[in-house]
């Protein structure tokens, strides 16, 4: 230490520098202050190498993995895009890894200038406490929000890319984008496919079925008169893989070679909604109960626990209250061609509710967890 | 306030920002039990002022109180002649401080962390780092992470920290703590240098000897209550002088001692010599007198001093004497 001035700022005589110009009490905070609070952030190493191994790590060496399998053996192995992985990737992988990320990098951001004893220097500064928590949301989203951005990404350029070329439905190579009548009349036309591969809820006129004994090539059977497997005639399969063809129009339809650019954007912005929403509310956790692991383990078991037994299941007297969780909001708002992002079987489990009730929910979240974390966060002792 | 005010009573004070910190009725309670007990404290500018008193006495919490890091339950302050907390942002825009021990972001280097905390100052902060980290010593090792930092390291951070705000008052609560005997001297001499600037530095800590070496006035605190208030040398001169005399036949010394109507408090035997206590203000005739009562009874005189009480005599003397009563 050096007790002669120096000639810098801190050794001249105590200035009259107007200390309302720079308006430390307004809970607005400054660029500077968002730019340090990401330098704190980023700077965490073991966070964000976790964070980029499960956003950004896991798609691309799964992804990877299966272009490699694909060029060694492409007999064997399938392509490695195309709609079962564009969709398990988007609403399976990023969708929950991306909250659980966004989730533990908020529950970071509200507790650990509180646990690192940084809070208490911060406060003493003057700035106002609200300021100093709004500051962190802008560096979280930008943080998650490339993180989910890249992994995202990679995901759209080997599924775009790497795109079959031909759609596979029901394990079945069918032409891509034909209309309903289209589908039923290339149906009739592989009547024993369609009848022995696609999936048929309900009972096919004629009892029309399909014969699939191992050792012999599946063909499409009815019942006799005394109740014996009689092969169809070539009109009750066409008309049986019409009927089937009809049900599974709409499944159909939704599958893809590659996805297009309008769903590629939907599925970004409901990925990045997703990633916001459990920053947001993990911040406001993390700031309320003042420390990151108790928040981080109460996130996960939200998203991963609590938000699909709230999607699946119907409990009389709260179903508003379930509708109240924000994962039903979010789940709501998936795009269309997405399967339900907590599984499901194919099925759509999805409470109905309205797209402005799940919105006003998403906001209720949102601004709800701003408001209880700042308020911790202007009331705590520091 | 039940002692002498530093400058002058707080009624001669009407906040006009002569005094940089300025307390009236101060109160701050945990449940049952009562840190801070209608605290009147003044502190005039310019000075460095030394703020003393046992463990759990409530130096902390009124610190902690006048930053804003806990609400007050009753009574005003200001700082720097503004209100706290309703201009607290414009008051603390102007101050410095350490709260406990300093603690920063582990995971950054020193440099990095006072710019997470300029960037929470005013525009001019970032313009300041390397200034401060220079004059605490920490320009060498400013690029190193604070987990590499020792204690005492991470002291001198803290004060740079306190200093990129350009701090017209400076708040260190046991800023010695983990520092070696260097760079005890080197926080010394910057508080004096601080000083000298202008600027008023108001120190809080356990050892004695370097507030007494450092400051310039100082308040004790216990339980809550400011006891005792002043400039150190007004303080020291209330207290008992001690005559410490070296000679022959200590036993017989005493008695002859004893046996005149000097008015010593005590008179003890200690080792080769006597330590004759005298009441405060106690004139060098009765130094002269001692020394002819004990030539003139045939006894050897070596050494005859004088000692004045030292604060943490005064102060262990102070806070017994309350034990005493409690």
């Amino acid at each position: 230490m050096t007790a002669a001035s120096d000639g810098g700022a801190p050794t001249a005589s105590p200035s009259a520098l107007g200390p309302t110009r720079d308006r430390r009490g307004s809970p607005i905070p400054t660029f500077s202050m968002i730019a340090t609070r990401f330098m704190e952030l980023r700077r965490r190493r073991g966070l964000m190498i976790t964070l980029v191994l499960v956003t950004i790590g896991f798609p691309t060496v799964f992804l990877a993995i299966r272009l490699l399998l694909h060029a060694v053996a492409p007999k064997t192995y399938g392509p490695a895009g195309g709609y079962d992985i564009y969709t398990a990737m988007s609403a399976g992988v990023l969708y929950t890894f991306g909250f659980i990320v966004a989730a533990t990098l908020g529950c970071t951001a509200g507790s650990v200038d509180l646990a690192e004893g940084m809070f208490r220097h911060l406060v003493i500064t003057g700035r106002s406490r609200l300021a100093l928590y709004l500051a962190r949301i802008p560096a979280g989203l930008a943080i998650i929000g490339s993180l989910v951005a890249i992994g995202f990404a990679i995901v759209c350029a080997v599924c775009v890319y790497a795109a079959p070329s031909k759609l596979s439905y029901n394990g079945v190579t069918v032409p891509a984008g034909l209309s309903q009548s289209g589908l039923q009349t290339w149906a009739a036309d592989n009547a024993a496919t369609v009848v022995c591969n696609f999936s048929y809820d309900g009972s096919i006129a004629g009892n029309v079925g399909c014969d699939n004994r191992p050792g012999q090539p599946p063909s499409v059977v009815t019942q006799g008169p005394t109740g014996q497997l009689v092969p169809a005639s070539a009109s009750q399969a066409k008309a049986a893989a019409t009927q089937i063809a009809q049900q599974d129009y709409q499944q159909y339809k939704r599958q893809f070679r590659y996805p297009s650019n309008s769903l590629m954007i939907k599925t970004g912005l409901w990925l990045e909604l997703e990633a916001t929403v459990g920053f947001i509310v993990g911040l406001g956790l993390g700031s309320l109960l003042g420390q990151r692991t108790t928040a981080v383990i109460l996130m996960i078991v939200l998203e991963v626990i609590l938000t699909p037994i709230a999607v699946r299941s119907r409990i009389p007297h709260f179903i508003n209250a379930q509708r109240g969780i924000v994962g039903v909001a979010t789940g709501h708002l998936e795009p269309g061609q997405l399967p339900l992002a907590f599984g499901g079987g194919g099925r759509d489990y999805r409470l109905t509710e309205s797209t402005t009730t799940a919105i006003c929910v998403i906001l209720a979240w949102l601004i709800g967890w701003t408001i209880l974390g700042s308020w911790r966060m202007m009331t705590r002792d520091a | 306030m039940k002692s002498t005010d530093v400058v002058a009573s707080p009624e001669q004070h009407g906040g006009d920002g002569s005094l940089a910190v300025e307390t009236r009725g101060l109160a701050k309670r945990f449940g049952a039990n009562v840190a801070i007990n209608g605290v009147d404290l003044l502190i005039p500018r310019g000075c460095a002022f030394g703020y003393l008193g046992p463990n759990g006495a409530g130096k902390t919490t009124l610190i902690r109180v006048l930053l804003g890091l806990t609400r007050a339950d009753a009574g005003t302050m200001s700082l720097l002649g503004h209100p706290v907390p309703k201009h607290r942002d414009v008051a603390l825009a102007r101050v410095g401080a350490i709260v406990d021990e300093p603690r920063f972001h582990g995971h950054l280097t020193g440099r990095q962390n006072l710019q997470v905390l300029a960037a929470a100052r005013e525009p001019a902060a970032r313009s300041r780092i390397d200034a401060s980290l220079e004059r605490v010593g920490m320009l060498q090792r400013a690029d190193d992470r604070v987990s590499k930092y020792s204690m005492g390291m991470r002291q001198r951070l803290g004060v740079a920290a306190c200093l990129i705000g350009d701090p017209e008052l400076l708040i260190l609560d046991e800023p010695m703590n983990g520092l070696d005997p260097a760079g005890m001297h080197d926080m010394r001499d910057m508080i004096r240098s601080l000083v000298a600037e202008g600027r008023t530095v108001v120190l809080s800590s356990h050892l004695l000897d370097e507030v007494q070496r450092t400051c310039d006035a100082v308040a004790i605190v216990d339980r809550g209550n400011i006891i005792r208030q002043g400039p150190i040398p007004e303080l020291l001169a209330g207290t008992s002088l001690t005559l410490q005399v070296d000679c022959s036949e200590p036993d017989r010394a005493r008695s002859l001692i004893s046996s005149t109507n000097l008015a010593a408090t005590t008179i003890d035997v200690e080792g080769d010599g006597l330590a004759i206590t005298l009441p405060a203000g106690t004139s060098r005739d009765v130094f002269a007198e001692v020394a002819r009562v004990l030539v003139t009874g045939g006894i050897a005189v070596y050494r005859l001093e004088p000692v004045q009480a030292s604060l943490e005599s005064w102060f262990l003397q102070v806070t017994s004497r309350l034990g005493d009563t409690a």
